[in-house]
């Protein structure tokens, strides 16, 4: 399999610089996102445990891999499609991100509706089924000369269903500006990744498509941005999509209904947990003086404010009855009608 | 008021959980989000978080307990002034959950649910003809398939039933005579025991107490009916709002209303019983016994006295056909000062109707039918119309009961009388 | 206003309005396995290709969810996808994509993306094709709330409710019937016209039975009623045109003026179309019924093979005897 290469040079794109490889403010970013990340996840987790959410996937292990790939792209043309692990990862895409998922975490429709322009989809939960969304989007934008890449995560069990070998043939020939990033964190709820496929690797699949497949170390931030880099700049040069693996271990549950322990050996947890990329990075920053207890305890209150308000916010979102009748279609047949008042007369009795 | 914090199903459809070992002990002191417990589930064992912060007070349960989902687990006095909050529950519960039977109600707006007669073979279509017919579907012979009633047959049915009430139009436009048919069929009633409720229960409360208080007399007499026929014949061609519901009934009541106004005593009634008081009027309120399905109801036009002739029509219409469809307002059926009762629509020729609570007359007309008449000594077919005067005895004595009801038939056996506006 | 009119058939009245449409907005966008280069293999897409493009006339790999999923993104770009199924028997290898993607992801995003989707695809029986060629699935679509059904039984129809279709900012599957092709031909407008969605058409009015249909089975029907008038039974036909959203307002009408009604599917019997016209008949018009209501459709077993295909189709004849059925009940 191919290495990461490194471009070298700072890429110019329209308006905006994008480096080749993350310099040290930029270090700094990704790290405040990462511990804001891991902060978030572990409240979300307790919220669940209090009944006050439904079910929540935690990003443990997985923050450099999603952080620093979303630091490779330009948020203001690039568009990321997550599967459900991402959106608190998403922090650079701005705060409706997690607005609107603390919505979708309480059951609350609106959670579905990131507004424009924030170029994030909603979660998906049918594994794969983003990935052909992923080529149709990016296809569409070079139809219409639009400039940008989308960016698609799935994970290692996801690389088995069939849409991913559609979307991704689909792409190749297509040649279309999307970059799938497949964050391989050895696990599908119980299923290990040689159970999964018999490949060398889920990178290695993309020679099935005729588009080029990287393997990347997906604790490691750096790595992580400029294999994305890279990919990025072979799709906004017309050279097509390219195929990213990012190598994680998932530290935790699969979700909050999983219990991992019936199946992870504890010594390759413990192996994982030795290389927590949070940890890892705090530790490379601090020696380098670029951060500090301080610096990250603030940065942790601030996290649980802002989800503390985020959930506020959402659990004070308005809900009538009727929205369950809303967005099926622009306007509603005679039959959804009907229902439509039916809930509304119901609602007034309550 | 302190902090309840419930089991919450974390596992997508637990019931309950077992404590395997509390973290905190009445008296401490907990932050948000610290672990209080651990529990066993059917598919893992987690830590619990507190969602306040503050003091435990009471732990509701012991190492080894099996706790449902929503019972208490422990009670926590929260250190901030707030007033706790709900645990806010996911799912949204505004949206309200309703049985299957109120489901159908308010989807299907056309269902009817009438019970008809069990067993009987006939279309949707052919059982609301009936409804409307008013034919009882038991009683009707099918000639349809496998006996099946056909629509033909359920008209048949219906102009049988008609063939009773030709001549003397009812209060109602169209086939009167059915509206007094209960649902069931006229005079139809399962066997067994009923109760009496509703309208039925009414009038036989009414009916009782009126039999019993009022001391009834009865004067009874035919007229010769050509030249009532002749005058609402022609009234009828008037141009004149009103002049198309003009009826011989109407006619009656114009002459009634006029008799009314020249004995005031008719107007009015005994109170108390044993007799108190004698109430008199100032208008005439003129009651309209009607028949409905759901049996005799009598709404009133009110100051019946300071109306013509074609509105006193117009209004008995009206009025009538609100109360054949049972729509009329109970506070239309109120204050009447006097009743007319045509029993001759439902074929009759003689009765002695019952005086009404709160009135002292009432006057009942039968069917206009052809008789042998004696007129300069040679007997002749003629239209006779009987009518019988009710009266309250302890009111009205016999020379006023015959001046009033003579008062009526000569205004009916001269017509033009009650064009003459006062 | 032009009133010219031209003869075509359903294929080229469908063909003549993707060219219209594509001119018109260019932001239309075909995809579909041999809709380019070939025209697609009933000629439906014929010189797109060579007017539009590459780009957008697209001959893609055969993968049918990639189609439907790929749709999707292009939705979400802002551009008006029209896929085509080559058959709409193969629409299950995409299933998941049309049902649980497109039909959601209005109200998934709750209206942030715009899924003006437009699936064509042909079905339908009488042409001996092989298995799951013909196939009718229309009351399994019916089935997801999200997206409309649009099945057209003239090129006067086709070529307005694909307009209506393609313009429309939901997702609609049209159907077309693959004998109706080049075996309906009929007067189409020239200029541009649009039958909406949710807009029945009684083709011919009667008082005494009205046969209920869509698709290539409304002109089977029409013959039947019109067959009937020498007899003396007065037969009024309804032709649905989109069977999502229901023309229930003229379904209640026709029905309760005849008392008497035949629903003719191609689909099998068990959980087709025709259920649910019936269900709606009892909600809306029971009191007005003299009769039961006859079905008239496939059999409950797979589409068959082409030895036993004219048993299966519902043709003239069994239309007929349901007519004479409904008739004898009441």
């Amino acid at each position: 399999m191919t290495k990461t290469t490194l471009a070298g040079n700072v890429q110019l794109y329209g308006f905006w610089r994008i480096m080749s490889k993350p310099d040290d403010k930029q270090l700094q970013m990704i790290l405040e996102d990462m511990v804001v990340a891991r902060t978030q996840a572990g409240r979300l987790w307790n919220l669940q445990r209090q009944g006050q959410v439904g079910t929540i996937a935690p990003i443990d292990g997985h923050e450099a891999a999603i952080v620093g790939a979303v630091h490779a792209l330009e948020p203001e043309s690039d568009w990321v499609l997550p599967q459900y692990r991402e959106p608190l990862g998403l922090r650079r895409y701005g705060p409706e991100v997690l607005d609107a998922f603390m919505l979708y975490n309480l059951g609350h429709p609106a959670g579905g509706h990131i507004p424009d322009p924030i170029k994030v989809a909603p979660s998906q939960i049918s594994l794969a089924a983003s990935i052909p969304h992923a080529v149709g989007l990016a296809w569409g934008m070079s139809l219409k000369d639009e400039p940008g890449v989308v960016l698609v995560f799935f994970g290692d069990g996801a690389s088995s269903e069939g849409d991913f070998y559609e979307a991704g043939n689909l792409a190749g020939v297509l040649k279309a500006p999307v970059i799938f990033f497949c964050v391989n964190n050895q696990w599908a709820i119980s299923t290990p990744t040689h159970l999964q496929t018999a490949a060398d690797s889920f990178a290695s699949k993309a020679e099935a498509f005729g588009i080029p497949g990287v393997t990347v170390d997906g604790n490691d931030p750096a790595a992580v941005y400029e294999a994305v880099f890279e990919a990025r700049k072979r799709a906004t040069t017309g050279k097509g999509p390219t195929l990213i693996e990012a190598t994680v271990y998932r530290l935790g549950a699969h979700t909050t209904a999983d219990d991992p322990t019936r199946y992870v050996p504890s010594d390759d947890l413990s192996a994982a947990q030795e290389k927590d990329p949070v940890h890892m990075l705090t530790k490379e920053l601090t020696d380098r003086n670029l951060w500090s207890d301080s610096t990250q305890k603030k940065i942790e209150a601030t996290a649980l404010e802002r989800m503390d308000e985020a959930f506020e916010k959402a659990k004070t979102t308005p809900l009538s009855p009727d929205s369950l009748m809303n967005h099926c279609f622009v306007s509603d047949t005679p039959r959804q009608l009907r229902q439509r008042s039916f809930l509304m007369d119901a609602g007034d009795t309550s | 008021m302190p902090f309840e914090f419930r089991l919450p199903d974390i596992g997508e459809g637990l019931e309950d959980a077992e404590i395997v070992s509390w973290y905190v002990s009445p008296g401490d002191v907990v932050e948000r989000d610290q672990s209080l417990l651990e529990v066993l589930t059917d598919k893992a064992s987690s830590e619990l978080p507190s969602p306040v912060a503050g003091k435990v007070i009471k732990l509701a349960g012991q190492e080894g307990d099996r706790i449902k989902v929503g019972e208490i687990l422990i009670e926590i006095e929260e250190l901030n002034a707030t007033p706790p909050k709900e645990n806010p529950s996911y799912e949204s519960e505004e949206i309200e959950k309703h049985a299957p039977e109120e489901n159908l109600s308010n989807f299907n707006e056309n269902a009817g649910f009438i019970s008809v007669t069990p067993k009987v073979k006939a279309s949707p279509a052919t059982r609301k003809l009936a409804r409307e017919l008013a034919v009882d579907l038991a009683s009707v012979s099918g000639t349809g398939p496998s006996g099946r009633i056909t629509n033909d047959d359920v008209r048949l049915a219906s102009t049988s039933n008609e063939k009773r009430n030709e001549t003397l139009p009812s209060s109602s436009d169209n086939k009167g005579s059915s509206s007094l048919l209960e649902l069931s069929g006229l005079g139809y009633m399962e066997p067994g025991e009923h109760e009496i409720k509703g309208v039925r229960g009414v009038i036989a409360k009414n009916m009782s107490s009126a039999w019993a208080e009022i001391p009834h007399i009865h004067s009874l007499d035919e007229i010769d009916a050509s030249l009532l026929i002749d005058f609402r014949n022609r009234l009828k061609k008037v141009d004149r709002q009103g002049a198309s519901n003009i009826t011989p009934l109407s006619i009656v009541a114009a002459a009634t209303v006029r008799a009314l106004k020249k004995y005031p005593m008719m107007n009015g009634h005994v109170e108390g019983n044993p007799a108190e008081k004698i109430i008199i009027p100032t208008s005439v309120n003129l009651g309209i016994a009607v028949a409905s399905n759901s049996g005799l109801l009598v709404p009133v036009i009110n100051e019946a006295n300071s109306i013509d002739i074609f509105q006193l029509a117009e209004k008995i219409a009206e009025i009538v056909e609100l109360a054949r469809d049972q729509k009329i307002a109970a506070k239309q059926m109120q204050g009447a000062t006097f009743t007319i009762t045509n029993y001759g629509s439902l074929g009759g020729r003689w009765a002695l109707p019952i005086i009404s609570l709160g009135q002292a007359g009432i006057l009942g007309i039968g069917k206009i039918e052809e008789r042998p008449v004696a007129l300069d000594g040679k007997v002749e077919a003629r239209p006779t119309l009987p009518i019988v005067l009710g009266a309250d005895h302890r009111l009205i004595d016999g020379d006023v009961a015959e001046a009033f009801k003579n008062s009526i038939m000569d205004d009916l056996q001269e017509p033009l009388n009650l064009l003459v506006t006062e | 206003m032009n009133n010219k009119v031209s003869e075509l058939s359903m294929l080229e009245a469908i063909n003549e309005t993707l060219h219209s449409e594509m001119a018109r907005d260019e932001r239309v966008v075909v995809l579909g396995e041999d809709v380019g280069r070939n025209g697609g293999v009933f000629r439906a897409t014929e010189g797109l290709i060579e007017k539009f493009g590459e780009s957008r006339v697209v001959d893609t790999p055969i993968s049918e969810a990639a189609i439907a999923g790929s749709a999707v993104g292009l939705a979400m770009a802002g551009l008006v996808p029209v896929a085509e199924m080559q058959f709409l028997g193969f629409s299950y290898q995409a299933m998941h994509q049309i049902a649980g993607q497109i039909a959601r992801l209005r109200y998934r995003t709750q209206s942030r993306f715009e899924p003006q989707i437009t699936i064509r695809a042909p079905f339908g029986g009488g042409v001996r094709t092989p298995e799951l060629h013909s196939d009718s699935l229309e009351a399994q679509f019916a089935n997801i709330p999200g997206l409309k059904i649009a099945m057209p039984s003239t090129a006067a129809d086709a070529k307005g409710l694909l307009t209506s279709a393609i313009r429309d900012p939901d997702p609609v599957l049209f159907l077309e019937p693959l004998r109706g092709y080049r075996g309906i031909r009929d007067l189409v407008p020239d200029e541009e016209h649009i039958v909406p969605l949710g807009q029945a058409n009684l083709i011919k009015t009667g008082d005494d039975v009205v046969i209920i249909s869509w698709s290539y089975q409304v002109e089977l029907s029409r013959r039947v009623a019109e067959s009937f008038e020498e007899e003396g039974i007065s037969v009024a036909v309804l032709d649905l045109r989109s069977i999502v959203p229901l023309d229930i307002e003229a379904l209640i009408e026709i029905v309760s003026h005849c008392g008497r009604a035949v629903v003719v599917q191609e689909a099998p019997e068990t959980g087709g179309f025709a259920s649910e016209i019936i269900a709606t008949i009892n909600d809306e018009c029971f009191w007005s019924l003299e009769a039961p209501v006859v079905r008239v459709s496939g059999f409950d077993v797979p589409y068959p093979v082409g030895m036993l295909e004219n048993l299966y189709v519902p043709d003239e004849t069994r239309i007929r005897s349901a007519v004479l059925k409904t008739m004898e009940n009441g």
